[in-house]
Order: structure tokens, then sequence, then C-alpha cells
């Protein structure tokens, strides 16, 4: 089986839809079926049709897959992204009987690091016997599987996917442990010499069970470590969670509290690229630019902190709303000098052509390769996919109807494309902020009564999409909840873009450039 | 191409010893809890106990046992009893034995 390219034309989502009700699929309406998207329940034996179908739609694209188990058969969701007209999301939903369900990953590549994760979590796996890597224990660990469901009925060895060293080549390893205040992170670095000729990586030094910790939880008790799942990430991650868990319990925060999150998630943005931007500079070599880059960080940082009451923003984002209105009058007067300092540093860095010839031709990835592996944010938009989750207007981005985001693109694929559209995004921060702060915000929370339910809940972090689906029993507890920050989806197109010819002091530059956390992917269950 | 190097020099050295002296930015800062002996009551105690995200709080007796450690100064504390809660203002909490970061607490409200 090969991955199948998109040649189908978008058509309306309700066409989609009709189109997956014509295989056997049954649209689930009311309270029964996903609030905040569009879902379709699947028969086992029609879901490899089904995902034909979407992976084979222009403007679709595979943003997540889990599973859950309630009873004794798992049931598997796969979240679609509709980016045609209305964008919005369509939620497929299969209950798997046995062990296996059809090898999705071969139809949607974007599929297979999920693949893996439900493997080691619930015990199914993808049919045909395809090796599969492991993502939250290391392969001769003699631990249990940390699973949310049940035991795989094979042993974790039996599955991992071996890599292999051939010829001249040989494994230069690099981590877990790396230099001060990089996170935990191993990589594999196979190299003749110089090029590398492959790298992966392993992501399980991290993990932390959070997923597994938010059962049992109200959604009031589970918002402290949701926004803790990825914590340069607080915002988005807190902000689609808390709109999953509202969607699931039919709440709709009210519209100044709405744009007090975007306030903050646009702050979180405009941190996170000047962060990135000294990372870059440390990647070249350019220390005074680093140094410069990192006081237009420290000076954002302190604006987070005389507004919302926190350095790194946490916890602004309640359930219903939001818990801190941010000091509009501190914000109009200290964050244009403070995003003009990261203006001028990022002007110095691209007159800099020691700087630019690092970037231009670096860690190239194709809108292709973004495509497939369903990649988000600055990597994917850096392609020219003009993919951003505030574009869907429902629930979680709300706000954004009424104050419209200019997506920017690039189309060069490079480190250099990815920095364009950072500082293309950052400006455009600076200037929403301004917007929905004459809007008008305010501390402001919807009451929540507790209801049973699902839901889905989105937003744009700087590193992109950030997905949560949340279901909840009658008294308001979490059954199960599913956190899929933006770096869960950008690290499998991190090797990719490592081994398009670079060299091995282009990883770090490829790495700044990504701008990722392992947080955000060592965050699931255990 | 800027001259990094003049860059460098005129921006100066924003490096200093520390403390340098009071810094106006900390007041922005989230800080541990500061509690009121005399507003605590078992029950209040427990509230916070029960709201607190952390194992920072547990109780023994007429004792509030708090763990400087394991707080995030998150602040739902100070939410449910903003009469017995105040911030620290405390940042620097660096401690030479983990021990030093228990603070145990007598609770002596509702006492006759």
């Amino acid at each position: 089986m090969t991955a199948v390219e998109p040649r189908a034309a978008a058509g309306t989502r309700e066409q989609l839809v009709r189109q997956l009700n014509g295989l056997g699929g049954l649209e689930v309406t009311g309270r029964g079926g996903t609030q905040g998207a569009v879902t379709v329940r699947l028969l086992p034996e029609t879901l490899e049709a089904a995902t034909h179908v979407l992976a084979g739609t222009a403007g679709t694209r595979l943003a997540d897959m889990f599973a859950d188990i309630n009873g004794d058969a798992p049931t598997l969701r796969l979240v679609w992204a509709y980016e045609a007209d209305e964008p919005g999301y369509i939620v497929i939903e299969s209950e798997i009987e046995g062990e296996q369900y059809p090898p999705l990953s071969d139809i949607a590549p974007a599929a297979f690091v999920e693949e893996c994760e439900i493997y080691e979590q619930f015990g199914i796996r993808p049919a045909g016997g395809k090796p599969l890597n492991r993502l939250m224990l290391p392969p001769h660990a003699e631990a249990e599987l940390p699973t949310l469901g049940r035991e795989p009925a094979q042993q974790p060895e039996e599955v991992h996917a071996p890599h292999l060293v051939g010829g001249q080549a040989f494994e230069f390893p690099f981590g877990p442990v790396r230099q001060a205040g990089v996170e935990s992170l191993y990589y594999g670095l196979v190299t003749s010499g110089e090029e590398v000729v492959d790298l992966y990586m392993f992501t399980w030094h991290k993990h932390r069970g959070v997923e597994w910790r938010l059962r049992g939880k109200t959604m009031h008790e589970a918002i402290f470590l949701a926004e803790r799942a990825e914590g340069l990430s607080a915002v988005a991650t807190g902000w689609a969670f808390a709109a999953a868990a509202e969607a699931a319990a039919g709440v709709t925060p009210p519209a100044a509290a709405a744009r007090t999150r975007a306030v903050a998630l646009e702050l979180e943005r405009l941190y996170n690229h000047a962060a990135a931007t000294a990372a870059l500079g440390q990647a070249t070599g350019l220390s005074v630019g680093q140094a410069a880059a990192e006081i237009a960080l420290e000076r954002l940082l302190r604006v987070n902190a005389a507004a919302f009451g926190h350095r790194y923003l946490f916890g602004v984002i309640e359930p219903g709303g939001v818990s801190r209105a941010p000091d509009a009058e501190v914000l109009r007067r200290e964050l244009p000098g403070a995003y003009d300092e990261l203006r001028r540093t990022a002007d110095a860095l691209l007159s800099t052509n020691s700087f630019v010839d690092r970037l231009e031709a670096c860690g190239i990835l194709t809108a292709e390769q973004a495509r497939r592996l369903g990649l988000v944010g600055p990597v994917a938009r850096a392609t020219g996919l003009a993919n951003d989750a505030r574009l869907a207007a429902a629930g979680a981005a709300a706000p954004y109807a009424g104050h419209p985001v200019n997506v920017v693109t690039a189309d060069g694929g490079d480190v250099f494309a990815r920095f364009q559209v950072m500082l293309g995004e950052a400006a455009e921060s600076a200037r929403l902020i301004t917007q929905f702060l004459d809007g008008g915000t305010a501390a402001d929370c919807s009451l929540v009564a507790p209801r049973a339910g699902a839901g889905l809940g989105w937003a744009e972090s700087s590193r992109g999409e950030v997905l949560a689906w949340v279901a909840l029993d009658e008294d308001g507890r979490i059954t199960r909840a599913r956190l899929r920050p933006g770096s869960a989806r950008n690290w499998r197109g991190f090797d990719d873009a490592c081994r398009s010819q670079n060299v091995f002091t282009d990883i770090p530059i490829i790495e700044a450039s990504f701008w990722l956390t392992v947080a955000g992917m060592a965050r699931l269950g255990g | 191409m800027p001259l990094w190097f003049a860059r460098g020099l005129r921006r100066g050295v924003v490096t200093t010893r520390y403390p340098a002296g009071p810094d106006g930015s900390a007041a922005a800062l989230p800080t541990p809890p500061a509690f009121r002996p005399v507003k605590l009551t078992r029950e209040l105690v427990d509230v916070m106990i029960s709201v607190c995200p952390g194992p920072a709080l547990t109780r023994t007796a007429d004792t509030l046992v708090f763990d400087v450690g394991s707080c995030t100064a998150c602040g739902r504390c100070a939410r449910v009893a903003p009469h017995a809660v105040t911030p620290s203002g405390e940042f620097e909490l660096a401690a030479t034995a983990r021990s030093a970061l228990v603070k145990r607490i007598p609770i002596r409200g509702g006492q006759r």
C-alpha cells in the first residue's frame, strides 16, 4: 500500500461527510458526538476506505489520532482538520475489535507516530506487522508498558524498529544530557564523517504521564497540569484544553475573556519567537546577536509579568474563561519598546551575511513532506502551507473571527524561511494585541455545570496547532483527555529536515528554527 | 553588515553582580504564600489543601506543614482564603538542606 495523494478537489465539509456516510459511516449529532467538531462513527472494516477518502481530498489533514477504552473494546479516533471553506475539524471514531486495525499510516503517513503511541498505551496495533518505534520507554526496559488501557499482546522488544548503520557510516550519539538549559533528548546521528546521513531520536526521557494523571480530575483541577504539558506553550495548551472541556460541558466563555486569552496567546507567541531568534544566534555563533535577542526576550517576559502576573503566563486560562485580566496600560506602554528591541535585533541579523548564509538552504522541508507528515505552525507555513488553527472560527478561535489574522507564509522551506515566518508572525502578534485590547478584556468566567460529554478544542501556539480532546462523566470528571501540542506533530519532520544534505553543525540551527519542546512530545500516559 | 563588536560595546555591560540592587520587575513575580496563623482554622486549612494542585500543603493536628520546595506559587490557596494568605514577596528560596524548605505553621484561628 502506498500513501494516498490528495486528488479529489476540496468540496464542502457536508459533501465530505456525505461521502463518509456512503461508506457506511453514521454522523453522530447531539451529545453523543464530539462537541466542537463533526463526528462520524464508522465500522472498523470501513476505516481504511474512509481514510482513503479523507487523505485523498485536497484541504484535509490528519491532525491527530488517539485511542480510548470504555468497556472491552478500544475506540480509535482520528481528528482531521478541514481547511477549505469554513475551516474546522472532523472526528472519525471506530471501535476496534481484536488486537489490530488497518495500517492507516500506509495511507496517511502522518499517522505513524500515533500508531506507535497507541500500541504502547492500548495494546492495539496496525495490521501487517510493520515495525513500530518506541516512544515512551526504552526498548531495553523491563518495566511494564505505560498503558492507559490494556497490555499489548506482544512484548515491546518485538516491536522495536531497528536503526541500521551500514557501509562506512557510523552512529554519533548525542544526548540525552545536553548543554545547560536544553531539554533531555537523544539524537542518533548517522554520518560518514560530516554529512548527516540519518538521524533518529529517543524522546522518552521526559515522559510524565500527564494524560494519565488528568483522569478523574475536574476540569478546574486538570487545567494546572494541562498548561504544564508544554510549559512554553502554557496559554495555547491551556486554552485548547479549556476549550475542549467547555465544548464537552456546553459552555461558551464570555467574549471579553476570549479576547483576554487571545492577548495572552499572542504574548506567548512573541516571547517564543524572540527565544527562537536568540537560539539561532547561539547556533550560528553570533554571541552578541544572541545576547541582543535575549535582552528582547527578557523585556518581553517582564511585560508578561507586569501585565498578567507571570513571566510565562501560567494561570491565566481557567475553564469557562480567564482568571486574570491584563494590565492594558502596561501593555500599551511597554510592549512596543520590547517588540522594537526584537525587530531591531532581527533586522541586524538579517543584514549579517555570515548569519543569513547559515540559514539559507539549511534544513529544507518541502510542502509535500509537510503535508504528508501533517506538520503545523511556522514549520509548515515556511513551506507555503497556510494552515493556522486561528482560522477555524468557531469555539476556541472565536476572538479571531472579529480580528482576522493575516497568516504569514514563505516558500523556501529552509531555516531562513522559518525565521522569516516567525518575524512576520511577531509583527502580526503585536498588531493583534492592540486590537484585542481595544475590543476590551476582562477577568471573567462562565459558570460550568457538570455534565457528561466529549469535546474538541484547539489553539494556535507559536509551534503550531494544539489540539485537545476531553471526555467528561456526569459528575464533570475527566474519563479521558488527549493533549496534542504542536511539538508532538513537528518532531516527526525534524529528522527529514536534518537529512536534507546537512552537516553536523547545521543540526543546532535546524533545531532552533523548529523551536520545539521535548516536553510537548513527552507528555503522554504512563 | 552590522559591526557586532561595536554594537556590543555600544550597548555596554548589562550583566551585574548579584544583587545589584532592588529589581523593580520582581514585584510582578508570583511568590509563595505567607500564612497568618491567627486566621487559620483546621477547616480552612483543609480547603486550602484540597485546592493545592501539588503536595505543598499538609496538616498534622493543629499545624499546617508548608513545603516551599513543592509550591509553584499558583495562588490557589490565596484565592480561597484571601484573609489568611498573602503573597510572601520572597523569591530567593534556595536552601542548603531540603528540610529547610519545609515550614511548620501553627493553626491558631478558632482557638480559645
